[in-house]
């Protein structure tokens, strides 16, 4: 239930997100009529467990950050439920809503566009606090230079007056997360957070926002493309593929035993830095992920599946099964049928 | 053997001048590439690999401060030679190049197979019918259908296209091709698909190439030697299993332990800190700052030179030299 207040919310649910057979399409627009629609997210139900990191893995197109968005309500499913804290977010009018998204913070991919260039980082950390009217400024200076501290912009007071381009493209990142903690959120969509930020720099933001979720006790919704720091950085994997999720479980599971043959693909795909690869030639599927305005019947992954069954797969949609170690898998190859 | 070796780089030098002061993009590297080998130049973004294959095809930027060094290509230093000679020798049917990112800027309006056979007719005076068709048998070797040639740009995905653009590649017969991050806009898949081809023509046709990657696990995949660069110079350079494993530059090794490994179990580290600024490098070795093995009084004042690390392995550690005594 809603309960007013800043940031006092009775912790009802066990789940911090439950997402509940989500769609969201985008028309196609043709001239004045509607052409189609891009399924970006093709019925997904996943939930998010208080306190964890869930990596969210595809490749570009699969429809992760669509998803990560519905989560906190900065697009509207088609259809489906989404359920943040037990409270479905379609019932709630702007004003809850944004009651709502203090309970979340977003990190984005590029830490060159996602910060004002004519704030200052005290500014640029502050205006989420302003915007909500939390506090006095005296109050907002303390909670600023404390979540400069947390991400290690140290001393905050020298950060806090450095416009973004003084800055690197790891302590812009780390800007950025101060920014997404300011508020106290439970809950932070971490979209492609290290992408284009260098290999040897990578680990350190990663390990820093597991530094940040233990302290707060954070819930994170890790979106990426990379396997390999999702190993490293989350609890559970749910793995997507042109709008469906198609497994999810316990990571190191997932990994070292993927059961859907798009997971098991994907896995093999990923080079490793190893001189004894060299010049092996990797398993590879075919052809590329579909357009998502006009995916294939039956399971989307069906005319790249090695391990295709025809007449089942090219005409149903497999459902998600559980598996007795925890895991989901949407594929009929573990479907035995009733 | 005396002509194994298609390029040979002595100190080259390219600097850009900006508002801030000069940069040193690429100070001073030297490497040699032989026939039918691939070298991987290695390196963060802004450590200057990119801008080491702009030197060697001297596609400059207006703002260059200082160009130099020797670049042998075969038997001739390329970088002594005219515009018009370097454009025939070099650019038709010497070097070619897969730029980085180029798959968005095909011409979309015109055919595939005409890109393609552009060069040809352009340059070497093919007729246009028989340049089509060494045009279709390029598609062929990258793995596409010749039919293909026909469509536009805009009715190809993004795997198809970065095909297109090796074909172009290769498609006036180069000595040698220059891969800038030839895989990097691209899927994990699509990516996996790229490098088996790139590793079936080097296999089946002897190719010869210097692969520029910011990855290290593609630099292993495709890679007889490797160079790792930073901050405009190589650090370190030898085959790949010298690189790799018997690792001797401190900023390699921990750039490897950077790498989340996905079927090794290891914890990765970071290396902390940030690049250097290239207006204002540190003195001595521009590494030092970042370095746990820093020397000092050594390091921080003398640039190492490359050392001996082993046959044909070279590292510019100071290291090296406590250790060979």
């Amino acid at each position: 239930m809603l309960v007013a207040g800043e940031g006092e919310w009775m912790n009802t649910s066990e789940n911090i997100v439950e997402l509940d057979d989500v769609r969201v399409y985008f028309p196609v627009r043709r001239f004045l009529s509607v052409a189609g629609y891009v399924r970006a997210v093709d019925g997904v139900s996943v939930v998010i467990n208080r306190g964890e990191t869930l990596a969210l893995v595809g490749e570009s197109g699969s429809g992760k950050t669509t998803l990560g968005k519905s989560t906190i309500g900065l697009v509207k499913p088609t259809s489906g439920k989404v359920l943040f804290d037990g409270v479905n977010i379609a019932e709630l009018d702007e004003k809850q809503l944004k009651k709502l998204r203090r309970k979340a913070g977003v990190i984005f991919q590029d830490p060159y566009s996602s910060i004002n260039p004519g704030f200052t980082v005290y500014r640029a950390v502050e205006e989420p606090l302003v915007i909500n009217r939390i506090g006095d400024s005296k109050e907002r200076r303390e909670r600023v230079f404390r979540a400069l501290s947390d991400v290690k912009l140290n001393p905050p007071e020298f950060f806090a007056s450095k416009y973004p381009h003084m800055l690197s493209g790891g302590q812009r990142q780390r800007v950025a997360i101060a920014r997404a903690i300011i508020s106290n959120p439970e809950f932070i969509v971490a979209d492609e957070p290290v992408t284009m930020l260098d290999a040897s720099i990578r680990v350190e933001i990663l390990l820093l926002l597991r530094e940040i979720q233990q302290k707060h006790g954070l819930t994170i919704l890790y979106i990426t493309h990379d396997m390999a720091t999702a190993k490293y950085f989350s609890d559970r994997l749910a793995v997507m593929y042109a709008g469906n999720i198609v497994e999810v479980g316990p990571t190191k599971l997932v990994l070292k035993d993927p059961k859907h043959p798009y997971t098991q693909a994907l896995i093999e795909a990923v080079p490793e830095p190893d001189p004894r690869n060299r010049l092996g030639l990797r398993k590879v599927v075919p052809g590329e992920p579909p357009n998502p305005a006009n995916p294939p019947s039956g399971c989307k992954f069906h005319p790249r599946c090695p391990q295709f069954i025809k007449g089942k797969c090219d005409l149903q949609q497999p459902n998600s099964l559980k598996l007795a170690d925890g895991r989901e898998v949407s594929c009929f190859l573990y479907d035995r049928g009733p | 053997m005396v002509n194994s070796k298609v390029l040979e780089v002595r100190n080259l030098l390219l600097h850009y001048s900006t508002v801030r002061g000069v940069v040193k993009a690429v100070d001073g590297i030297n490497f040699e590439v032989s026939k039918g080998e691939t070298l991987a130049i290695v390196g963060e973004s802004g450590s200057g690999k990119s801008s080491t294959a702009l030197a060697i095809m001297r596609i400059l930027p207006r703002n260059v401060a200082a160009y130099g060094g020797e670049v042998w290509f075969k038997d001739l230093d390329i970088m002594k030679i005219d515009e018009e000679e370097f454009r025939r020798k070099v650019r038709v049917e010497g070097i070619s190049m897969v730029f980085q990112g180029a798959m968005n800027s095909l011409n979309p309006v015109i055919r595939i197979e005409d890109q393609v056979a552009e060069p040809l007719i352009v340059n070497m005076k093919f007729k246009r019918d028989e340049a089509v068709s060494e045009a279709h048998e390029a598609l062929k070797l990258v793995g596409l259908d010749p039919a293909i040639g026909r469509r536009y740009a805009h009715e190809l995905s993004g795997g198809m296209k970065q095909r297109v653009l090796i074909a172009m590649s290769l498609v006036a017969k180069p000595s040698i091709i220059i891969l800038d991050e030839p895989t990097s806009a691209l899927d994990v898949i699509t990516q996996a698909n790229i490098m088996n081809l790139l590793k079936r023509l080097k296999e089946e046709l002897g190719f010869t190439y210097l692969f520029i990657t910011h990855d290290l696990g593609l630099a292993s995949e495709l890679a007889d030697r490797v160079a790792v660069m930073y901050a405009g110079k190589i650090v370190e350079i030898g085959s790949c299993e010298d690189v790799y494993i018997h690792t001797k530059h401190p900023y390699t090794k921990m750039l490897l332990d950077s790498v989340p490994t996905l079927r090794e179990d290891k914890h990765p580290a970071f290396i902390p800190g940030a690049p250097p600024d290239l207006v204002k490098p540190p003195t001595g070795c521009s590494f030092h700052p970042r370095c746990p093995f820093i020397v000092r009084g050594k390091c921080d004042v003398e640039t190492p030179p490359m050392l001996y690390a082993g046959e044909g392995h070279n590292a510019s550690c100071w290291l090296l030299e406590k250790e060979s005594g």
